[in-house]
């Protein structure tokens, strides 16, 4: 891959670099799904196991693993990350742009994978009721996307700085919380027989001013390097 | 001090006594009495901590497009100042919240949209804090600078998106002010008296900013090796002198 690729090729050829380098460490799916799956074991021990309060509380306790292990998954550290990469990548005439929609590409597809390995574990140990089911046909994908956006946002602005794991978290989480309340309040409408557009329309709002605020500062955080 | 801190610093006094007078002057609430007062510090905090961070945006915005290091330490010691004051907010809301709403906090919009402010831009402080190069910081910190600014709307706008138990705003509204005029004008006074004191602290953390730049730069300077430090100038002692060789290039040229 080179400068005289177009942005597309470059994109599909990162992603495919960020995706092959996690079928080798298998960070996402065998460290971090499984360290969500053991907090989704420990929860009920913590808020007491009786089964019709977790019933009702297990679908908010899946949402908050899913961001607070989601944003471990996004902020990690990549081969792709290190300083040599980044130049290599750099001199190759590689777009920041590219970069950046490369990573949020590839982190929202491991995203919605991991979702989809919890998912499973939450509906066994909780057994909620979802009315609005269908629903999470939309609220998945809109969860992964957007916190793969503010994760590689936060990911360029903390690159190489001591803390990073730290860090990272602590940026993304904040600005997080419009998918949360989205993702939950979604169901729970359904529940209720309301429609639930105005959470998802704030939570795409959300999205897309995450989306726009990675890639419109991209091109300045690749001075960085 | 310069002539500036010398006019500010007494006004800013001055100010803030004759903001403490108006406050103890104004009329009581009809029905919290004199525990309505605390409005006199928590919507001016408030209204810093808007301002702070708004400054924050301005200068980040300003660094990327100057690159002028003056905008980074105003971006830097505004978001400092703006923490603290949105702390001061959270806790004088807390302790009004106490006996007028039963709870030291509720799951109210705007305080949850304060907290998340907060927590941002703690954040943003962090981020500094994890940047060591100064030019990679300033950046950085621009850029997320401008994005945590999406925060200030949400919080302003909350309790009017969203079902709240804080009041709707009563001042920065379309209309007339839905306050007692005289309870508005005490208000006023103190907002004006504590943006001087927000002034003179703003104005006191960029000096201090400025000498710790440049304490920075002193030491790393200290650390290094002069140019040319490698290369030592052979030392010509007595017994070189007197060793034979010298002593024959000495003869010759005698």
């Amino acid at each position: 891959m080179n400068g005289s690729a177009g942005p597309g090729e470059q994109v599909r050829a990162l992603v495919g670099l960020h995706l092959a380098l996690e079928r080798r460490t298998g960070e996402a799916l065998l460290v971090v799904a499984p360290f969500g799956a053991v907090a989704l074991l420990l929860l009920p021990m913590a808020v007491g196991t009786d089964i019709p309060l977790l019933r009702q509380v297990g679908p908010g306790f899946y949402w908050l693993v899913v961001l607070l292990f989601g944003v471990m998954l996004t902020v990690r550290h990549t081969a792709e990350d290190g300083p040599g990469a980044q130049a290599l990548l750099a001199q190759c005439g590689v777009d920041p742009v590219a970069r950046a929609v490369a990573r949020v590409v590839a982190d929202a597809v491991l995203l919605l994978a991991f979702q989809l390995v919890l998912a499973p574990v939450a509906v066994a140990l909780y057994d909620p009721r979802i009315p609005g089911w269908p629903w999470l046909f939309a609220v998945l994908p809109l969860v992964a996307i957007g916190l793969a956006a503010l994760g590689a946002l936060a990911g360029a602005v903390s690159s190489g700085a001591p803390g990073r794991a730290l860090l990272g978290p602590l940026l993304v989480l904040p600005l997080a919380v419009p998918l949360l309340l989205g993702a939950t309040q979604v169901i729970e409408a359904a529940r209720y027989a309301r429609a639930p557009w105005p959470w998802l329309l704030l939570m795409g709002l959300a999205e897309l001013l995450a989306l726009l605020a990675t890639l419109l500062t991209a091109p300045s955080l690749e001075e960085t390097e | 001090m310069t002539r500036t801190d010398r006019f500010l610093v007494p006004a800013a006094g001055v100010l803030v006594l004759a903001g403490l007078a108006a406050a103890l002057a104004a009329p009581p609430d009809r029905l919290q009495g004199n525990l309505q007062r605390l409005m006199y510090v928590h919507v001016p905090a408030a209204w810093l901590a808007y301002l702070s961070f708004g400054l924050t945006l301005a200068a980040s915005v300003a660094w990327l497009r100057r690159r002028h290091e003056r905008w980074d330490r105003l971006a830097a010691s505004a978001a400092e100042v703006g923490v603290f004051f949105t702390a001061l907010t959270i806790a004088l809301g807390a302790i009004w919240g106490k006996p007028v709403w039963g709870v030291w906090w509720t799951w109210d919009p705007r305080l949850v949209s304060t907290a998340v402010l907060l927590f941002v831009y703690l954040g943003y402080l962090a981020l500094r804090r994890a940047t060591v190069d100064p030019v990679q910081r300033a950046r950085r910190s621009a850029v997320f600078g401008i994005v945590a600014s999406v925060q200030i709307p949400v919080v302003h706008l909350s309790v009017l998106w969203w079902r709240s138990l804080h009041q709707p705003p009563t001042v920065l509204r379309p209309g007339d002010p839905t306050i007692d005029h005289v309870m508005l004008a005490a208000l006023l006074l103190n907002v004006v008296a504590f943006t001087a004191v927000f002034a003179v602290a703003l104005r006191l953390r960029m000096r201090l900013a400025r000498q710790d730049a440049e304490l920075a730069a002193a030491t790393t300077a200290l650390g290094r090796p002069l140019a040319g430090s490698a290369v030592t100038v052979p030392a010509l002692t007595a017994a070189a002198v007197t060793a034979p060789a010298v002593k024959k290039t000495i003869g010759d040229r005698t």
